[in-house]
């Protein structure tokens, strides 16, 4: 039974005054859970707060009966962490690197971490450039190694940092794969700014901006309370002003090369509008739009 | 095009920070140099003003030197850096034509490195105006300098190292191939020197040399202290044709490179292949990716252990990893290789005299290797702290690293472990080059005990506390160049803080006491302080480590408050328990230092030690020349305990009033340092005793009657307590005691030997300028020899006891030897008068006898160096046939030759006995190398020409004295050498006496005398000395120049006061001299003469009876100097050798065999001389054995050429 993760009002203000986060509180159980939010929501200051790797102000994290903040050796034993951005020693080759993080996660007989290094080259597709230095590797390449080397040592919690950001089309495919297959019995954090990346693989997810929470729960209960409320239609760009002035516009959208906007109301604002399902962007944006209006 | 991508490259070098962080680091270099006597740039300046045009040069020039890698960084980075961000895709799409792109670059890079070095103009323009300078050392500011040496130095050498770096970056498109390419570029250039580096070559030398350093050094070489404050280098002979030549390579290399580079993406080198392996990941996945529905399988279970066995083997993991990789780097490599170079250079030039080498023993090496190693050690040390410490951050790669299950401590310690390693394989390195240098040498005594000593034991810990403090730094001040900055301050500190008189070793840090290594005497008593002070820092970079453990900064966010806060959760009991051993284990070695240093002995910085000598001077030396009693017999037990390092001496002096009136003062000197058990001058009483200084003043009551006696009883110790910080004492030692009257015993009157003599720490105590001698009309100063101001000639026993496995030695002669209570005495007597100057030596020895007539030969030796014993006995042997035949007889009936260790490096002569060092003889090698000068048989046959220049024949405490003593023994032994060696073989050595004395001239600090007049000045006494008195001999004959000699020493040996003076000296000499060469006398000892003669052609035709006729032009011109070295013309009027040379013996001199040489009377500005020889000529020219001091000697030959002559014989 993989315990839950409980973020409890944390805190966090930067020394340079930003106040990346505003009392967050979560809970997240197994399996896949999406961070949405846009840059500087604070998702990347949380990730790394629960990855041990700052200190926050106030608050508290709990793992199971792990306390994040107090236990942090005990956290990174069962900690799979990919970060937003990150580099590798250019002259090692990924085999000799993979088997040496292999070590430094603990898992020191010889036999058993060929077989773990091994396997998750497979998994992660890269077993047949494995003797190249990784300072030939590609985007993709490398996203795959920062993935092979999160799985090392069986994580139980597993944090995913914008995973997708410049892979192309194939990789990001080949990528959600991965996560979907181990994202069954663990805690999966992915944080993104990218509503696919949520709608594809979480069956929990939780939209943050300006360091708070403005929604969690499951995408599909989330759609479903906006069904009926968003219409569409194709504005001329020159009215799409006086549109925003006099309507809920959540989203513009070009659609071959014309302006379409979504717009949130209770009934059809004018006959020219078409009532289109809601899908997790329009939750994303309104929800945005709401915290936006309530700040304002 | 070119002019806008020239300005472009221009503007985008001048915003990169290496551009002005070079720029900084020249200008603190510079500004170090010129305003401290810390940093030194090129060698010591001497009394040349600071900002001296040639200062200015030679920095400059150095400092393009060091710059080739900066000027390599520049250029290769201009095209480089488009091969490697991949913008040359870019670029060579754009309608550019190659020549704008590849000059525009190379010269916009070119110009802003030449930019950096308007750093070095400023420092010294700046430095000049610092408050701090003494104002006598500081010239007048003059563009014209600043302008030449950029224009000609510094622009040419960036040009030329400029272009053939930018060509292997531009053609290969790789930087390890670039820097692999400096480096072999030094390799070249080092070992070009070290063939070129003779007298013989050094205008090929000058030409070769792409930085133009050999032609300055070749014309500035005799440059006088006033030309190196104004003088300018001309642009023209060979300073121009070596611009030129290396101008011209510049250029063809830059045409191959245009010809050569290929305006496309794909070309050459790494960078082609790199791109090639990279094309697949980039376009086309290394296989097809797995479909999405397909449930893979779950990966094998791996068990994760934690525990200490798991963090060591991280630890031996991370270490490897870091190691692996630091070893890889290109920094790394270059700086090794750039070391082991200097190291090379080091050993090839260290303990050489007149151009012959030594043997390669170990200790050398080692010395090397402290010399010149060094330095890269502690670059490397410091730049991978920085690179190490920083290195997951800057790969962006510590977010993965830092959220591992890794206990924090792998961390730093794999780091710390990785620049150990980084040492060690330095050491390694250089002590594999150093016995591959030994081996290629032909010397196979590798001492790998000794090797691993040095370098492991004595060098490496210094080292290790440089890592640990560099890894300290960088981990607190978390920032990697201001880590660098600050390292780089704790290391200059280290130099600069004895300047501010702060030179204990318990807060410089990371230093210890020298420990110098002798073969005779190993590392002897320096081990012990050496050890503790090791200890102490030990402990004091243990508790650093602790410390930097606590603040290492580990996840994303640094600010040091935050560090702050964490070090206080990571203080947990074990870090508490080593931060207090080690801050408690370092703060108890260093009181037990502190009690050694400055407890048990008495703690004098250099400085404050001066400031002794300075009050000693202040107070006492009104009583120079006072009357006082002289000593007339001397007897001495001394105890020598070489175990313990103590001496103890009890003496009696008898001094007898000799002065015709009656004396009331005994004034008496003894080194403080002395432990002054009874010290009693029979019916004194004391009347001021000054410890601090030594100076003592009793009242005689009644006083002392002309002609009466008095004894002098004394009973004295020197013993060593502990261990001292600085100036550990090294006369008296476990192996290899040797310590003179000097040193330790009382003296009457005023001691002048201990006067400070350094002319700008003088000036900071308000002293006068030193009086290096009395002028030689003081009468006064006559009544003394210049070697002692109390006695004249005594009668000297003393009886001598050390371990019995020792030998002790005194002058005088073996009386008598036992062995009593476990120790050995020996008692030597004297049984003629002799000055009283006096030594003690102990040590094991290994003894060979020899006899020459019924004069007994001995050389006490180290058993380890028997290589030059029988050249030694020899040359006494030859040296007393040639000077009892020529002199007079010699006064004793036995030579010693007692070898003492290197801590000095000098043979001294006393009356019988000859200590030399081991430093210049006993390794000397000689067997192997047949034209090598035997200076072994040289300074042999010096110190015994001494047994009758210093020890019969005396001059007088005024200018000139040392004429009668080196002068005379460097010619009585060059004539000893020439009668073996034959005259060929003496030229070699003349031509270094002449460099040597041209060369001492550039480094003279108060005035350049004649030689009548010298003060003690080594370079006119020794170098000067032995041109002179072979242009004497050269023009009265051998013959008759010793008679003179020996009339005079017949005359002034043993003689009373008033002594002998060089004027007196010269009345016997001119008595040799025909009446019209009398002006001869003029030239070579009562003036500074100097001569520019060199010979302009030669040519030469068969005659019919076979014989060659040669006409050789020559233009002469002679001149007189002053004492700064401005010179004046003088009308020419003289004889000077013409000589022809034949071809070249396959073993002869280099000149070719002798065809002719006669002597001509040359007038005015020269002429075209004739000459007959039977042989084809070669070369021909003027004063070919240079026996004139002549400015430029190595233009007086020139090649005959067939043909004839261009001009009237003039002359005969």
């Amino acid at each position: 039974m993989t315990p839950e993760l409980v973020v409890d009002n944390v805190t966090k203000t930067y020394p340079n005054g930003v106040q990346a986060l505003k009392g967050v509180s979560l809970r997240i159980p197994a399996g896949m859970f999406g961070l949405l939010g846009p840059n500087g929501a604070g998702k990347s200051t949380l990730m790394r707060t629960i990855a041990t790797l700052q200190e926050p102000d106030g608050g508290s994290i709990t793992f199971g009966n792990i306390d994040v903040l107090k236990q942090k050796d005990a956290v990174r034993r069962t900690l799979g962490y990919l970060p937003q951005e990150f580099g590798l020693y250019p002259k090692v080759s990924a085999l000799e690197l993979l088997d040496h993080f292999a070590v430094l996660k603990g898992i020191v007989d010889r036999r058993q971490r060929a077989e773990i290094v091994e396997s998750v080259l497979h998994r992660t597709n890269l077993w047949n450039v494995r003797k190249r230095r990784l300072g030939t590797f590609s985007g993709g390449m490398k996203q795959r190694f920062g993935i092979a080397q999160a799985l090392l040592g069986s994580p139980r919690l597993m944090i995913v940092d914008e995973p997708t950001a410049g892979l192309d089309p194939a990789e990001r495919l080949r990528f959600h794969n991965m996560l979907s297959e181990i994202g069954e019995n663990v805690v999966v954090i992915l944080s993104t700014h990218i509503v696919e990346d949520v709608s594809d693989l979480c069956s929990r997810m939780a939209i943050i901006a300006s360091g708070r929470v403005l929604l969690s729960g499951d995408p599909q209960s989330a759609i479903d309370a906006l069904r009926g409320r968003i219409w569409k239609k194709i504005v001329p760009r020159e009215q799409l002003t006086s549109y925003e002035r006099d309507l809920k516009v959540i989203s513009t959208h070009l659609v071959a090369g014309r302006t379409a906007v979504h717009v949130m109301a209770q009934a059809r604002p004018d006959p020219s509008f078409e009532e289109v399902p809601a899908d997790l962007e329009d939750v994303y944006f309104s929800t945005l739009n709401a915290a936006d209006q309530k700040a304002a | 095009m070119l002019a806008r991508i020239f300005a472009f490259e221009v503007r985008y070098q001048v915003r990169q920070p290496l551009f002005w962080f070079a720029a900084a680091l020249f200008f603190l270099l510079t500004f170090g140099a010129v305003t401290t006597d810390v940093v030194s740039i090129g060698g010591s300046i001497g009394s040349v003003n600071r900002n001296a045009p040639f200062v200015l040069m030679q920095i400059l020039l150095v400092m393009t030197v060091i710059g080739t890698f900066l000027t390599t960084a520049f250029a290769a980075n201009s095209v480089y850096r488009d091969f490697e961000t991949q913008a040359d895709a870019i670029f060579f799409s754009l309608p550019l034509r190659k020549v704008d792109y590849l000059f525009g670059r190379l010269f916009g890079s070119l110009v802003v490195a030449w930019l950096v070095y308007v750093a070095v103009l400023l420092a010294v323009a700046i430095g000049g105006l610092m408050p701090w300078l003494e104002p006598e050392r500081i010239g007048p500011f003059h563009l014209a300098p600043y302008v030449f040496s950029m224009l000609a130095f510094v622009l040419p050498n960036v040009i030329i190292t400029g272009a053939i770096f930018f060509a292997i970056a531009t053609l290969t498109r790789s930087l390890l191939y670039t820097y692999a390419g400096v480096v072999v570029f030094f390799v070249a250039y080092a070992i070009a020197g070290l063939f070129l580096g003779d007298l013989e070559n050094r205008t090929l030398a000058a030409l070769v040399d792409p930085y133009g350093f050999g032609a300055f050094e070749l014309v500035t070489r005799y440059w006088t202290v006033a030309e190196k404050n104004t003088g300018l280098m001309p642009l023209r002979g060979i300073l121009l044709e070596n611009r030129i030549l290396w101008l011209g390579v510049a250029a063809a290399v830059m045409l191959f490179t245009w010809a050569r580079f290929r305006f496309t993406t794909a070309q050459s080198g790494t960078a082609r292949r790199r791109r090639s392996r990279q094309e697949p990941a980039a376009d086309a996945p290394a296989a097809p990716a797995p479909s999405v529905a397909a449930p893979a399988a779950p990966l094998p279970s791996a068990v994760q252990r934690f525990g200490p066995s798991t963090s060591w083997t991280q630890f031996l993991h991370q270490t490897r990893i870091e190691t692996v990789g630091a070893l890889r780097g290109v920094p790394f490599l270059i700086m090794l290789f750039a070391g082991l170079l200097n190291v090379f250079g080091a050993v090839t030039s260290l303990d050489d005299l007149y151009g012959t080498k030594v043997y390669p023993v170990t200790n050398l090496m080692l010395r090397a290797i402290a010399g010149s190693f060094a330095m890269f050690i502690f670059l490397v040390l410091t730049f991978y702290s920085g690179d190490l410490v920083w290195r997951e951050r800057n790969l962006r790669m510590s977010e993965l690293f830092d959220a591992l299950p890794v206990r924090t401590w792998v961390a730093w310690a794999s780091k710390l472990c990785a620049l150990m390693a980084l040492l060690a394989t330095m050491l390694v390195g250089v002590l594999l080059a150093c016995v591959g240098l030994q081996a290629f040498n032909g010397y196979t005594n590798f001492e790998f005990p000794l090797y691993l000593k040095g370098l492991f034991l004595e060098d490496m810990p210094k080292f290790l506390f440089i890592a640990a403090l560099c890894l300290f730094v960088q981990v607190v001040v978390d920032n990697k160049f201001v880590g660098w900055l600050v390292s780089s301050l704790f290391y200059i500190a280290g130099f600069v803080l004895p300047a501010l008189r702060l030179e204990h070793h318990l807060y410089r840090f990371g230093t210890a006491p020298d420990a110098p290594y002798s073969d005779m005497n190993g590392y002897g008593h320096f081990v012990q302080p050496l050890a503790w002070f090791y200890l102490y820092w030990g402990l004091v970079c243990a508790a650093l480590v602790v410390v930097a453990h606590l603040f290492w900064s580990r996840g994303t966010e640094v600010s040091f408050a935050l560090r702050a806060r964490l070090a206080r959760r990571r203080l947990t009991r074990p870090a508490v328990v080593a931060l207090l051993a080690a801050a408690t284990g370092a703060i108890a070695t260093g009181c037990l230092i502190y009690y050694n240093t400055n407890v048990l002995n008495r703690y004098l910085p250099t400085k404050t030690r001066y400031d002794r000598q300075a009050a000693y001077e202040k107070k006492y030396r009104q009583y120079m020349g006072l009357p006082q009693p002289r000593v007339t017999d001397v007897y001495a037990d001394v105890d020598i305990h070489p175990e313990t390092r103590s001496v103890a001496i009890r003496g009696r002096y008898t001094l007898e009033n000799k002065t015709g009136a009656p004396l009331d003062r005994l004034h008496l000197y003894l080194n403080p340092d002395v432990t002054v058990h009874a010290l009693k001058p029979a019916g004194a009483v004391i009347d001021t005793q000054d410890e601090e200084v030594g100076y003592r003043i009793y009242r005689l009551d009644p006083p002392l009657a002309p002609g009466a006696e008095m004894q002098v009883t004394f009973d004295l110790a020197i013993e060593h307590h502990g261990f001292v910080n600085n100036g550990s004492r090294n006369q008296i030692v476990e192996n290899g005691t040797f310590f003179d009257s000097i040193d330790f015993f009382p003296h009457v009157g005023y001691l002048h030997q201990g006067e400070l003599d350094d002319p700008n720490e003088r000036r900071r105590r308000d002293l006068p300028p030193v009086q290096r001698f009395p002028k030689i009309d003081d009468v006064a100063a006559h009544a003394n020899t210049y070697v002692s101001g109390e006695a004249d000639w005594v009668r000297f026993a003393t009886t001598v006891s050390t371990s019995p496995d020792q030998i002790a030695i005194a002058p005088g002669y073996l009386k008598a030897e036992w062995t009593e209570n476990g120790r050995r005495y020996f008692r030597y007597e004297m049984d003629s008068p002799i000055f009283d100057f006096f030594a003690y030596l102990s040590a094991r020895y290994a003894v060979k006898r020899d006899r020459w007539h019924d004069v007994d030969i001995e050389v006490l030796y180290h058993p380890g160096h028997p290589y030059n014993v029988d050249r030694m006995i020899d040359a006494v042997k030859r040296s007393l046939d040639d000077f009892t035949a020529s002199f007079g007889p010699y006064q004793h009936r036995q030579v010693r030759i007692v070898e003492f260790p290197r801590y000095t490096r000098m043979a001294q002569s006393f009356p019988n006995t000859i200590p030399f060092s081991e430093s210049i003889g006993f390794i000397a090698r000689l067997d192997d190398k047949p034209d090598a000068i035997d200076y072994v048989s040289y300074v042999t046959a010096h110190e015994v020409a001494h047994q009758w220049w210093g020890h019969q024949v005396m001059g007088g405490n005024v200018q000139g004295a040392t004429l009668m003593s080196e002068t005379l023994s460097q010619y009585s032994a060059f004539m000893v050498m020439e009668h073996e060696y034959g005259r060929d073989r003496m030229r070699r050595f003349l031509k270094y006496e002449l460099d040597r004395y041209l060369q001492g001239r550039g480094g003279e600090r108060i005035e350049e005398l004649p030689l009548y007049l010298v003060e003690n000045q080594p370079y006119i006494h020794y170098r000067k000395g032995s041109l002179v008195m072979y242009a004497l001999k050269d023009a009265v004959g051998e013959e008759a120049l010793d008679l003179a000699l020996a009339a005079y020493v017949k005359a002034r040996g043993f003689q009373k006061p008033p002594y002998t003076d060089s004027l007196d000296f010269l009345e016997f000499v001119k008595a040799a001299v025909p009446p019209d060469r009398q002006t001869i006398l003029d030239d070579l000892f009562r003036n500074i003469t100097l001569y520019g003669n060199k010979a302009t052609r030669a040519t030469w035709s068969k005659r019919e009876d076979g014989k060659y006729v040669v006409h050789v032009e020559v233009v002469a011109a002679k001149y007189r100097a002053d004492g700064k070295g401005n010179e004046t013309p003088v009308p020419l009027d003289d004889w000077i050798d013409i000589g022809v040379f034949g071809e070249r013996d396959p073993k002869g001199p280099s000149e070719g065999r002798l065809l002719a040489m006669e002597t001509r009377h040359v007038l005015g500005a020269g002429g075209t001389f004739e000459m007959i020889v039977d042989q084809e000529p070669r070369k021909a020219g003027v004063d070919p054995f240079n026996k004139l001091i002549d400015r430029d000697p190595d233009d007086n030959l020139v090649a005959a050429v067939a043909g004839s002559p261009a001009e009237r014989i003039a002359g005969n």
